[in-house]
């Protein structure tokens, strides 16, 4: 086991008599947090239980039959939300996940109905658009970053984006990947909760480089698609930078060289494409280290 | 990198996490080297993945005789290059050199397809690992030493089993090193999964054993010694003690794992409960977590229930909160 005590010893003029204190305290483990180990415990509790859910809808159909079934799992989805709006005062780390368990419970909820009722027929999509709000409204009212991620998710179900092009065209998908960027967008610009800005910021970029990235592997756009790409990749780096969080410049940089030998993969043939891939990458690596050293020397 | 550099480095990045890092501190705490965070890491390893495998293609399609020794030469020099001139430590691009020169290079031997060339594969990975001191490539070495010892001696559960105690009883030891603490936190973690894939059905007793008995000596480990490697070690045990014991069990795959979900969250929320207000010994206090994979797997298993276009009604599957359904 590591232990920093001498050189924390040594910083003692400089980190101050208490500061050293409880940092050596945490080094010696007369401090030891838990939090972690008890975070991926409540996690995995809560999606065991809700997998175990989709099992019971999946199994007992017959045996209990379809009403009572989407009962029985609105009022555990509810419980779960009342358990965690009771306990919103002295709210504790295992209350996030119970929260998690009510917004998938409903989530299979509101498929099953859909699936065995078919409330919105040939339109069965729209039964996302519910989820959307659902979960938009529990992330604001819970203050949870979790329940946002699924409420955009169900949103860009809504607009056609399940699974990787699932639609067939190319460029269909990438234009519902745009569309559903402009919303989450415009929910990113509505929003006043700054703990939520990350989250919305983060979806905008990775559904407009999923747009672009779409329509670049589409033989009639891909250069647009590319040049796009890069475009977006550009601007996502700039924001990253505006807003100090270098998580946006690493992927939309890895995204724009993708993007540049896609292009260059259409204009040249095996051995040059070879080179020109082999130079992006390279040059890619020169630039972003160059692009991580600006962000550390301001930090 | 030296110990000392190596040290400084870590408590540099521990202080800055406490945000306690000053001008002065980070002044005292300055090396030459330029090193990376994971994630930086794992860019870069990417791309110079993608570098050197496109500058391999381009030798076969130029038809350059051994493009294997080439790539590898090319490879191995520009890693000395960068580590000694440029002093590039744990940047992420050094280790693909080290480790893709090194296999490019293997890809020259006759292959014979015998269990040996598991060692092969495990002496590049240890090598690389060893000269630039990462815990991945050293992790992997373990994992192709432990195929080698299934093929060859049908032990892979209890090899890896056997890397990863080994691992956890050299972790008690203080080291100066962190990459050498990092290397044996890796084995310990990631053995016991990888040896659970060579698990065999008819084994399946002896398996839970095996498990049960790891993941009891880790949860010992971890409240007595009180480290978070030996904590992961034993919950990483108990999933496939868990896991074969309920295959063994006759009861509705739903009920087990309700009852698996409901004793992890309940667990979870009494510990919560009991550690609440305590400030010495085991504690709650948040400390900095990423939140990025868990989100991440949620969303991808459970928010978008698959339900398609109306059909007669004929039962369904709705894992993962019906993340999977499809009718």
């Amino acid at each position: 086991m590591i232990s920093l005590e001498s050189e924390l010893e040594s910083l003692r003029p400089l980190l101050g008599d208490p500061r050293t204190d409880s940092l050596l305290a945490r080094e010696r483990r007369e401090v030891f947090s838990l939090y972690p180990e008890l975070r991926i415990c409540a996690w995995a509790g809560a999606m065991l239980l809700a997998t175990a859910a989709g099992l019971v809808l999946k199994n007992n159909l017959d045996r209990i039959g379809p009403v009572a079934l989407a009962m029985l799992m609105g009022i555990a989805a509810i419980a779960c939300y009342a358990f965690v709006w009771w306990r919103r005062d002295r709210a504790s780390l295992a209350d996030e996940f119970v929260l998690l368990l009510g917004a998938l419970l409903v989530s299979g909820d509101v498929a099953f109905i859909e699936s065995q009722f078919h409330l919105f027929g040939a339109a069965w999509y729209r039964h996302f658009l519910i989820l959307a709000i659902v979960h938009g409204i529990g992330a604001y009212v819970f203050h949870s970053r979790t329940l946002l991620s699924l409420a955009i998710t169900a949103l860009a179900g809504w607009l056609g984006l399940r699974g990787i092009l699932d639609s067939g065209d190319p460029a269909d998908y990438a234009l519902r990947a745009f569309a559903c960027a402009a919303f989450v967008l415009l929910g990113r610009l509505a929003n006043r909760r700054e703990e939520f800005h990350g989250t919305y910021e983060h979806f905008v970029a990775m559904l407009l480089l999923l747009g672009g990235l779409t329509l670049s592997v589409d033989s009639r756009w891909y250069a647009a698609g590319s040049l796009l790409t890069m475009a977006i990749a550009a601007a996502v780096v700039w924001w990253g930078f505006r807003t100090r969080r270098e998580p946006f410049v690493l992927y939309a940089f890895v995204c724009g060289v993708i993007a540049f030998d896609i292009l260059v993969g259409h204009i040249f043939d095996e051995g040059i494409l070879l080179f020109f891939i082999m130079i992006s990458a390279i040059g890619g690596i020169a630039m972003l280290f160059a692009l991580h050293a600006k962000f550390k020397e301001s930090e | 990198m030296n110990a000392a550099d190596e040290r400084a480095r870590l408590l540099r990045a521990r202080l800055a996490e406490e945000k306690r890092l000053t001008p002065e501190i980070a002044a005292r705490l300055h090396t030459d080297w330029r090193t990376n965070g994971v994630i930086v890491q794992c860019v870069f390893f990417f791309l110079t993945c993608l570098a050197m495998g496109a500058f391999y293609g381009m030798c076969s399609v130029m038809s350059i005789p051994g493009e294997g020794v080439v790539t590898g030469i090319g490879a191995l020099a520009a890693a000395e290059m960068l580590i000694r001139v440029k002093k590039w430590w744990a940047t992420g691009v050094e280790i693909a050199l080290w480790v893709g020169g090194l296999f490019a290079m293997i890809t020259e031997l006759p292959s014979s397809g015998s269990p040996e060339s598991m060692l092969v594969l495990a002496a590049a990975c240890a090598i690389a690992g060893r000269r630039v001191r990462n815990p991945i490539a050293g992790a992997v070495a373990a994992i192709f030493v432990m195929m080698w010892f299934e093929r060859r001696f049908d032990l892979g559960v209890l090899s890896a089993l056997a890397m990863a105690l080994g691992a956890m009883l050299l972790l008690l030891r203080t080291w100066q090193r962190p990459s050498t603490e990092w290397l044996l936190i890796a084995i310990a973690i990631v053995m016991p999964v990888a040896g659970w894939f060579t698990a065999d059905a008819i084994w399946r007793n002896v398996t839970i054993i095996l498990y049960a008995a790891f993941a009891g000596i880790a949860l010992v480990l971890a409240l007595k010694k009180r480290h978070h490697a030996f904590f992961f070690a034993s919950m990483i045990g108990f999933v496939p003690a868990c896991f074969e014991l309920g295959r063994l069990i006759p009861t509705p795959q739903e009920l087990k794992l309700a009852a698996a979900g409901a004793f992890l969250l309940g667990l979870a929320f009494i510990v919560t409960r009991i550690l609440k207000g305590k400030t010495t010994g085991f504690v709650s206090t948040k400390t900095r977590y990423d939140d990025t994979l868990e989100t991440l797997v949620t969303i991808t298993a459970a928010p978008a229930p698959q339900v398609s276009a109306p059909q007669p009604t004929s039962g369904g599957n709705f894992g993962g909160a019906g993340a999977s359904g499809s009718l």
